[in-house]
């Protein structure tokens, strides 16, 4: 019971001096993609022989960058369905973790600015509602119930016409979900190895033998890469070639203020969403940026341009000030669909290819990786996600309502 | 306890200044702070912490801590030590429950503290689940520190201005001042920005001085933004140099944050440049002899000290300031008491390196002092004084001292040393996971005051070097900034085109499409529109169209590489239809080409692509290298599209020879060169909205005149809901919305576009293996057999599941039904084929249909 760990402080998990010389399962990365793999394999599958490595300390990639929303109302039937299988393992998650993921479902609504906005709108609650996901359009009179604080006057250029309603979207603590999911995959048996860096792979032909790292050599029976930003390069170490682009994405944060913003805003015109966090501070993110790097400086036209647009949603914030800013890398497919699975090496597979929606796929990514880890068989709600659709052609586009939509 | 005139004071007697202070009326006098005045009025308590509540009085006196941060006339958070007093100001508490002496919720801190320790929230309110949103509530009725006006708006004009210097130099004290004296030496082009008030009227000959005024950071470019108030000057400099000094740290030891324990450079200030006697008994700590020189300063002013200790000889085995009602009442050393009202207390001083890390720096622990310092500085960018860590002493002190009650790390976070050591032991055993559990760093002060002391008392109890620990990363900006200062005065660029006017004036209901604004109908009733079209005769302004004229040498292979299509074989003269691929194979624009001369194209393309377009046709041509160029004159010229049965006859009238237009002489897909109504205009015979029609390009300037005459000939206006109507009557696609960025032009219909047999040209890999295989989706027509419109997005389903889209759809009166397009399944794109629709909830049947509408044939539009 977790709350007897008020009194009687216990180690989220333990420390592993050394790497045992052959695991199970190899999982590169300890975000919260590996994490939630490990823990479900573990829970799930019985297989414990698991070790992550982690190149730094847990969550130190876009498991803790990432502007924390969680929804499901995406755009095509295949996208709705995972994600909509995502937020319900969510909700369940602090329960099951025993760990308050602090998950605030207080609503989600994505803006539209124009009558083709309203059409993509249209289309997404049409999908998500076929799918059994709580998701609407609604106008400025409902809008102003929801949230109030919202300009909603024709003084800002682009006046807002409409929302996409989604009220299981919200926010929740994203390092909360990494702990979680490392505590508990600790304690049934995984081990977590921090600054510990991958640095290659030895392959016998289509098959991944051993794991070389900056700590030393290690077997594996399965190796599975949830490495984010860092895909295609995990990837040209096994020698297979990922369509993946790695480009940063901005957010910041002001100063605490009390709390009145209780849904997330986002507005794909504007390319900025905003949320207030438990603690006050309002959390403002962008789109990716353009080019592709893997450098962590941002910019200050992207401060510039994310408070001006913020200001024409809520213009109150005027005199909120900015404290912190930071960057995150982001791994884009063709299609804005993530690649999840199989690989053309036999024992490696993947998550990546997941833009900015990775952290909302966590549990589900971890549910379905685990499955195929243990089984060999591919779940069908990841089909769709498999690599081969470069080949055939079979894409998933989420490309069309992807202008940011966090 | 104001002292008696003294030189140097910045205070200006005769001039007295009131505001009220947490309800309380308090004069001043010109020059004072907020805090400053209120602090000689008696006044100790200025804020309530971020966690317990405990009340929090002046520490630093230098705008960096959390301690004074109050609302002044409605804004949050603003740091008054530093903020200028005002007549009429209104000062208030905030996050206080009743008052800034008796705050309920300090209760948090005398009861609640085993309940709540690093975490807490971690642990509990997880079962039941119903319960989270109850204690959520709580949660963020207790977070946050100011209010803002939630229903408040835009109040302050800002201004961005983009400036250059030779030398910037950032840092008015000792070191900047020198280097910037320095560098005038060498010339003009030398700029000093200090965060400092007190230097507002500071000079130095053949120095730009900008005070108070603060650099945010270093970015890419040697791009400095410096806040000043309502402006945030983009700097661009070719030398910076950094001298934003050392940081006074806190001493960390129990009861340290208590009223009256303060920073000595803070009690310099009130006593130098306020002439405020800042306590009655005080006592020293320091390890350095900056910090114990106070002593001599403090009984200079008439304050008792009581005792000094000078933490190099003394080893405290228990070190603890004790108080009541929060603030400080003595000192506890090795269980003797020394009593004080004032507590000057120092833990040395840590460069100030965020400007020159963010820029590149490296930061390393430096053994010696004791303290982290910038190394491996960035071309351009300098450091000088006390940032290198020149000059310091050595950190002397221990991490933290023993003894009884809270010892804080970070003031801002109320994160304890007992706190850090729970992370730790809890197995958040790296600084960046120690920092994000315990939040230490992360509140207003950004690790200005807590960063150092946080890493040592990390390396105490891990028993790791400081230099093996590392620092977290410095993240900008230097210090918290307005989001209206970034943003900017307002700004949107509006695109209009030159005809605009005259449809506002027609009454029409203008809206947004793409960055223009443009007329969506004449009235309430756009089926008359589209009546007048088909039976008469209508204008539209199309101006918002992209238009390129490509010419040279080699412009047909370019855009028979850049076009599936192929153009080498058309006469000059001639227009054709064109779409954009992607690498891919998709979709990406479209528009009209048509051959002016062997060696000159005029290319049309969508509203919303047209930047997008010259860039790709751009950056293609750069590769290619062919002789040919690209001119965009989308905003030179205006364009029309005169269309109806009439449309030959009005034509005919405004041009110099009515048979220039004549059935025989202008025929469909022709491109002729005209005068019409004096105007020298092009006329492009093509038929996007299914009826005889002339797409007239001319000279903007001359928008206004060529319109009036058309509507003088009995053209109605018509807007952008007809024109979607009458396009979809004939099953032309809008790109964009018709198509997505997966759609390709077998999928789209238009198979007979692509000319495969072509050289290479972008897309044309894709397209052969396209042309292979059965489309898992197509685009088509459909009608639907009942009179309801299904919205744009609705879903063709198939058992409950969602397998299509409708992408457009209305009704049409020329029909006589209501049509559409969409995407459906391959196996259901057979014309006939039954699909049904969800449409309010209710599945409508529909049948598939190829998509022509309307005149089928084309006749009318070809006539």
């Amino acid at each position: 019971m977790a709350l007897s760990e008020i009194f009687f402080p216990k180690r989220m998990w333990r420390p592993r001096p050394e790497l045992k010389r052959r695991y199970e399962v190899v999982i590169v990365g300890g975000g919260s993609h590996g994490l939630a793999t490990a823990y479900y394999l573990a829970k799930r599958h019985g297989i414990t022989d698991v070790a992550i490595l982690e190149k730094s300390y847990v969550g130190s990639g876009a498991s803790g960058r990432n502007t924390t929303i969680i929804r499901s109302n995406y755009r095509t039937p295949e996208g709705a369905a995972f994600y909509g299988e995502s937020v319900r393992l969510y909700e369940g998650l602090s329960d099951k973790l025993d760990f308050n993921l602090m998950f605030s479902q207080h609503g989600h609504l994505t803006l539209a600015h124009s009558d083709r906005a309203m059409i993509t709108m249209q289309e997404r609650a049409e999908v998500n509602r076929l799918l059994g996901i709580r998701s609407s359009v609604i106008d400025p009179p409902r809008i102003a119930e929801l949230c109030p604080e919202l300009d909603l006057s024709q003084r800002p250029a682009y006046p807002v016409v409409g929302a996409l309603y989604h009220p299981p979207g919200g926010i929740i603590r994203h390092d909360a979900v990494v702990w979680g999911f490392a505590r508990a995959a600790d304690s049934r048996g995984v081990e977590i190895h921090p600054n510990t860096e991958v640095t290659g792979f030895a392959r016998s032909g289509d098959r991944i033998v051993s794991v070389e790292t900056s700590r030393g050599r290690v077997e594996c029976g399965q190796v599975v890469s949830a490495t984010a930003g860092w895909s295609s390069l995990v990837g040209r170490l096994v020698g297979i070639r990922l369509p993946i682009t790695t480009h940063i994405l901005q957010a910041f944060v002001t100063e605490p203020v009390k709390p009145f913003l209780d849904v997330v805003l986002v507005s794909s015109q504007l390319h900025v969403y905003v949320s207030q966090t438990d603690r006050g501070e309002f959390l403002i993110g962008a789109e990716i940026e353009p080019y592709t790097t893997y450098k962590s400086t941002g910019t200050l036209s992207f401060l510039e341009y994310s408070a001006a647009h913020t200001l024409e949603l809520l213009p109150q914030l005027e005199r909120a000030k900015v404290l912190r800013t930071w960057t995150g890398l982001c791994d884009l497919s063709p299609d804005y669909s993530p690649i999840l699975g199989k690989t053309e090496i036999d024992n490696f597979h993947v998550s990546t290819g997941w833009g900015t929606y990775g952290f909302k796929a966590a549990p589900i990514v971890g549910v379905t990786l685990a499955e195929l880890v243990a089984s060999g068989r591919t779940p069908d709600l990841i089909a769709p996600f498999a690599m081969e659709r470069f080949h055939t052609d079979t894409l998933v586009s989420e490309l069309a309502a992807a202008a940011v939509s966090h | 306890m104001r002292l008696e005139r003294r030189d140097g004071e910045r205070i200006d007697r005769s001039r007295a200044v009131s505001f009220t202070f947490a309800g309380w009326r308090i004069t001043g006098f010109e020059g004072d702070t907020i805090a400053t005045a209120a602090f000689a009025a008696g006044k100790r308590v200025f804020s309530r912490s971020f966690k317990y509540h405990r009340p929090r009085g002046l520490l630093c006196c230098s705008g960096h801590c959390p301690n004074c941060q109050m609302t002044v006339d409605g804004v949050p958070n603003v740091r008054v030590c530093t903020e200028p007093i005002r007549e009429g100001a209104v000062v208030e508490g905030q996050n206080v429950r009743w008052s800034l002496d008796f705050d309920f919720m300090s209760l948090t801190d005398k009861i609640g503290g085993p309940f709540t320790p690093v975490g807490f929230y971690y642990r509990t309110f997880i079962r039941p689940r119903a319960a989270w949103p109850l204690y959520e509530k709580f949660l963020r009725s207790a977070a946050g520190l100011g209010a803002l006006d939630p229903h408040a708006g835009h109040t302050r004009r800002y201004d961005t201005e983009h400036r250059r210097a030779r030398v910037l130099v950032v840092g008015g004290g000792a070191a900047g001042r020198a280097a910037a004296l320095e560098a005038a030496q060498a010339g003009p082009g030398v700029v000093l920005v200090d965060e400092d008030p007190r230097n507002r009227d500071l000079a130095l000959p053949g120095v730009e001085v900008l005070a108070p005024a603060r650099a945010l950071g270093i970015w890419e470019g040697g791009l400095v933004p410096v806040d000043a108030d309502t402006v945030l000057y983009r700097f661009r400099a070719e030398r910076i140099v950094v001298a934003t000094g050392a940081t006074e740290q806190p001493l960390v030891f129990p009861g340290n944050d208590l009223v009256g324990v303060m920073l000595p450079d803070g009690v310099r200030r009130l006593i130098g440049d306020y002439s405020i006697r800042p306590g009655e008994r005080a006592v020293v700590l320091g390890s350095d002899d900056e910090t114990l020189a106070i002593a001599d300063e403090l009984m200079d002013v008439g304050v008792e000290v009581e005792k000094v200790v000078d933490l190099r000889d003394v080893r405290p085995r228990e070190l603890s300031a004790q108080g009541g009602k929060g603030r400080v009442r003595r000192l506890v050393l090795n269980g003797e008491r020394y009593g004080c009202d004032l507590l000057v207390a120092s833990g040395g001083r840590q460069p100030a390196y965020s400007l020159l890390a963010q820029a590149g720096a490296r930061v390393e622990f430096d053994d010696s002092l004791g303290v982290f310092v910038p190394t491996e500085l960035p071309d351009g960018v300098e450091a000088v004084g006390s940032v290198t860590g020149a000059g310091l002493p050595r950190i002397a002190p221990e991490p933290a001292y023993e003894g009884k009650g809270k010892c804080f790390v970070c003031v801002c976070e109320d994160v304890t040393t007992k706190d850090m050591k729970r992370a730790i032991g809890e197995g958040f055993d790296s600084i960046e996971l120690a920092k994000r559990y315990t939040t230490t760093t992360m509140g207003p002060c950004q690790g200005k005051l807590c960063h150092l002391s946080s890493i040592r008392v990390y390396a105490e109890e891990t028993r790791m070097f400081e230099s093996a620990i590392g620092t977290t990363t410095a993240r900008p900006p230097w210090a918290p900034v307005e989001l209206g200062l970034l943003a900017g005065r307002e700004l949107t660029p509006t695109r209009r085109g030159s005809i605009h006017w005259r449809h506002q004036e027609a009454g029409a209901t203008i809206q947004w499409a793409g960055p223009w604004k443009r007329p969506y109908a004449y009235g309430e009733h756009p089926e008359d529109e589209v009546r007048a079209v088909h039976e008469s005769l209508g204008v539209i302004d199309v101006s918002t169209l992209g238009k390129l004229l490509v010419e040279g040498r080699e412009a047909v292979q370019l855009l028979e590489r850049l076009y599936p299509s192929r153009f080498g074989d058309m006469k000059p003269g001639r227009i054709r239809y064109g779409v954009l691929t992607s690498d891919g194979g998709r979709i990406m624009d479209d528009g009209t080409i048509a051959r002016l001369a062997d060696d000159l194209f005029y290319v049309t393309t969508t509203s919303t692509g047209a930047d997008a377009v010259t860039a790709w046709f751009q950056w293609w041509n750069a590769v290619w290298a062919y002789d040919a160029e690209i001119v965009n004159v989308t905003g030179a010229l205006a364009a029309v599209n005169l269309a109806g049965p009439r449309a030959r006859e009005a034509l005919g009238r405004l041009v110099e020879d009515p048979d220039d237009v004549s059935a025989e002489d202008f025929k469909y897909l022709d491109a002729h060169e005209l005068v019409v109504a004096g105007v020298p205009t092009l006329a492009l015979r093509i038929g996007f909205v299914g009826e005889l029609g002339y797409e007239l390009h001319f000279p903007s300037p001359a928008g206004e005149h060529l319109w009036d005459a058309l509507v003088g000939e009995g053209a109605r206006p018509f807007g952008l809901e007809p024109q979607r109507v009458l396009r979809l009557e004939k099953g032309h696609v809008i790109v964009g919305q018709d198509t997505d960025s997966e759609s390709n032009l077998y999928s789209a219909g238009m198979s007979w576009l692509p000319k495969l047999d072509k050289d290479d040209f972008v897309g044309k890999f894709a397209l052969e293996h396209f042309v292979q295989r059965e489309e898992k989706e197509q685009l088509v027509g459909f009608t639907m057999e009942e009179d309801v419109v299904p919205a744009e997005g609705a879903q063709i389903v198939v058992d409950g599941m969602p397998v299509g889209r409708v992408t457009s759809a209305r009704h049409s009166e020329a029909v006589g039904q209501v049509i559409g397009l969409a995407w459906v399944p391959g196996e259901r794109s057979e014309p006939g084929t039954r699909v049904e629709i969800q449409v309010d909830r209710l599945r409508r049947g529909a049948r598939i249909t190829d998509g022509a509408f309307f005149d089928p044939s084309g006749a009318r539009m070809r006539s």
